[in-house]
């Protein structure tokens, strides 16, 4: 497998290696689009992470939604950011080098209003050194097509995705939104439009209202729910997902500690992005690595992978599934425990 | 390093954020040159101590030492309100950093306590650990010619205006701080703002003497003769547009922060645009162009 070969920047004692099609991994943890910037840079080091994931780019300039473009709920958070861009041009000469400080590879995100934009998109960035992988954030309105969301059409995610394929000499991840009927369709059309990943999931459409002025709290109406409260449903999806396709299922959704990234990945994730839980605590990718590790070792598997779609189904699990009490260390707040902070 | 900027700075002119506009006077925001700020960095600070300053106001000390060593007045952090065993609220808060020391890696943040996190932080055990994010944002300037500084805060703002207070008058610059709030009970930095020799005038909407109109008409007769270099105002748009008024009567630079709902504070979520509308490429964000912006009034029709 092409990950035995892939540089380790980190020693990690056990084995996380992990390979999304040729892309090889030194760890299974990288960030969620949007909740990552080099920023994080001064506040630990990057090159810890699997991979890094760029916020989505537009081929244009865009300059995203009004205020307040957050709000927060129990559990989680909505946000409608509406994806400022300051274009693809800008992004190669200015935000890409950035991210080249580090060795860790780069996964950009792109986003369009149409089929045709990912597929400029791809022409712009093909051949554009520093480019690992590229993930379709296809959770935007097609403006071509009455503004319903791309990522809800199997038919158009299928095009968006073979289009990019046929433009890159990298991989092709498909990034999926919760907001469909059946996520099982839209990840098959992404594998037959030929993608080498697919992540799920995008945020849930949500809303709050302010009682003192009887208006939404989100500038734009409506913005997408994230964090611990979507985490059920963001595994439910994984699962269904990982039934459907063959190809590696990037996990995402509620993901703040190494038990919800282990969770997701018994159910067939082979990788997890962490996005909101790096707002909460910035280092939480960190946490969520060494956890791992950890239960890698405890558990004394031989690597990370044989823990990946290990979820039993069969009945009497329970009786014959080895001792499914997670060790401390994956950070499983077993009770509320505040001053466990200390070791984080 | 404190910015040194001219108020001629031709650099200044462009980069228009926001603009307020009130009967004959328009507000217009533009970023400050980004050479002030310093890197920040993740601590796992205990908390040493809490203090309850008035009838809803705390102040909390932090052991941030690399904090502290490289705060400048105006920056804030972002403290995450989620303890060790939990992951929400899953947004931390933004505080400004109302005073610190560098000797001792002491950081005092003075806040309301408002809803569930900055109640979070006045409970949180003494010892425990809080994760804190700092210094960020762009600071306010003080020139080397600033003589005398005007300080305009309002409710909690003035928390973002006092370290600044602090270093104008370790350099010997005069001091004159309006303190505005609703209640007498909500009037706080009063005593830190005395104790290092500024003017302080409190005003409260209780008994009027927060009125705007009446502020104004306090500053022509107080500033009549002794100019001002410089005002920084924070809080409210009212007392924004007095401020930017006065700084152009004056001829004295003004510079503002602003707030904003945050999530990172760094500038990688695009969560606290200043949300100005009609420009092609996004607006400048709060965290990271600002939280200080620097303000001016024009005339708009007829003179003001
Ligand atoms: C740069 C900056 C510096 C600040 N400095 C201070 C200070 O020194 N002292 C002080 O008392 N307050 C300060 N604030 C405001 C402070 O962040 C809010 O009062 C606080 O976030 C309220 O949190 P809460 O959990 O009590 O309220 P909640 O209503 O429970 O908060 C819900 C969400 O809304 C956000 N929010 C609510 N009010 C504000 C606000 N006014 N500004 C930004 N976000 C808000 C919260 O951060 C949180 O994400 C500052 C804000 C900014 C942006
Ligand atoms: C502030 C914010 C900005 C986001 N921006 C993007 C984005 O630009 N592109 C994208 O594909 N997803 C974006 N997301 C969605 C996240 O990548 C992720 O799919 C989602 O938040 C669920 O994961 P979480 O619960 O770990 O945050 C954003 C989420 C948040 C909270
Ligand atoms: S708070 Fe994230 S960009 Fe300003």
């Amino acid at each position: 497998m092409s990950t035995q070969n892939a540089p380790r920047r980190h020693d990690y004692g056990p084995d996380l290696r992990v390979a999304l099609g040729p892309l090889g991994l030194d760890n299974p943890v990288m960030p969620a689009s949007g909740c990552f910037g080099p920023e994080l840079g001064s506040l630990f080091d990057l090159n810890r992470l699997g991979a890094m994931v760029t916020k989505t780019i537009f081929f244009g300039a865009r300059s995203g939604n009004p205020a307040h473009r957050l709000a927060e709920t129990p559990g989680g958070m909505l946000n409608s950011v509406g994806i400022p861009s300051r274009g693809v041009d800008a992004f190669v000469e200015q935000i890409l080098p950035e991210y080249r400080r580090w060795q860790t590879p780069t996964i950009v995100s792109l986003g369009g209003l149409s089929v045709e934009e990912y597929w400029d998109l791809a022409d712009r960035l093909r051949g554009v050194p520093g480019i690992a992988a590229l993930e379709l954030n296809v959770s935007c309105p097609n403006l071509e097509a009455g503004g319903i969301e791309m990522g809800a059409s199997p038919a158009q995610v299928e095009a968006v995705v073979r289009g990019v394929v046929d433009r890159s000499t990298v991989p092709v991840i498909s990034k999926l939104t919760p907001n469909v009927t059946s996520i099982a369709e839209i990840a098959r059309a992404s594998e037959a439009g030929g993608a080498t990943a697919i992540t799920a999931v995008n945020t849930l459409v949500g809303m709050a209202v302010d009682l003192d002025t009887r208006a939404p709290v989100i500038g734009n109406m409506v913005g997408g729910l994230s964090g611990p409260a979507i985490k059920p449903i963001a595994l439910r999806m994984v699962w269904e997902v990982r039934k459907a396709v063959s190809i590696p299922v990037i996990g995402c959704g509620g993901i703040a500690r190494a038990c919800d990234a282990l969770e997701f990945l018994v159910v067939g994730a082979t990788v997890v992005q962490v996005g909101t839980a790096t707002f909460t605590r910035p280092d939480a990718m960190l946490g969520v690595i060494d956890g791992i590790a950890d239960y890698v070792r405890d558990r004394g598997l031989e690597s990370i992978r044989d823990l990946i779609g290990t979820l039993r189904t069969d009945r009497g699990a329970a009786e014959t599934a080895p001792e499914l009490t997670l060790a401390a260390s994956t950070g499983h707040p077993a009770q509320p425990a505040p001053s466990r902070s200390v070791q984080r | 390093m404190t910015p040194d900027i001219s108020p001629a700075d031709p650099a200044l002119a462009s980069d228009m954020v926001g603009s307020w506009t009130a009967s004959s006077v328009r507000v217009r925001l533009a970023c400050i040159p980004d050479i002030g700020r310093t890197e920040p960095t993740l601590e796992h600070a205990p908390v040493l101590e809490h203090v309850r300053v008035a009838a809803d106001h705390v102040l909390t000390t932090l052991d941030a030492p690399t904090m502290a060593s490289r705060a400048e007045p105006g920056q804030f952090a972002m403290l995450t309100v989620a303890r060790g065993g939990e992951d929400s609220p899953v947004l931390p808060r933004p505080m400004a950093l109302y005073d610190w020391d560098a000797a001792t890696g002491r950081v005092d943040f003075l806040y309301r306590v408002f809803g569930d996190g900055t109640a979070r932080m006045a409970a949180w055990p003494v010892g425990e650990l809080m994760t804190a994010v700092g210094p960020l944002g762009r600071p306010f300037s003080l020139a080397e010619t600033t003589a005398s500084l005007l300080l305009l805060g309002r409710g909690i703002g003035i928390c973002s205006l006092t370290a600044l207070a602090a270093r104008a008058r370790a350099r010997g610059v005069a001091v004159h701080a309006i303190v505005s709030a609703r209640r007498p009970d909500a009037i706080v930095a009063t005593d830190f703002l005395e104790r290092i020799g500024a003017t302080v005038w409190p005003v409260v909407d209780t008994d009027g003497s927060s009125d705007v109109e009446r502020l104004r008409a306090r500053l022509d007769a107080q500033l009549r003769d002794r100019a001002v270099d410089q005002v920084a105002v924070c809080g409210s748009e009212r007392l924004l547009r007095l401020a930017a008024q006065v700084g152009r009567r004056l001829d004295a630079r003004v510079e503002v922060s602003l707030e904003a709902r945050m999530a990172c504070g760094l500038g990688y979520c695009h969560g606290c645009s200043t949300g100005e509308k009609g420009l092609a490429s996004e607006a400048p964000l709060v965290c990271k162009d600002g939280p200080v912006f620097l303000a001016r009034a024009e005339a708009i029709g007829k003179a003001q």
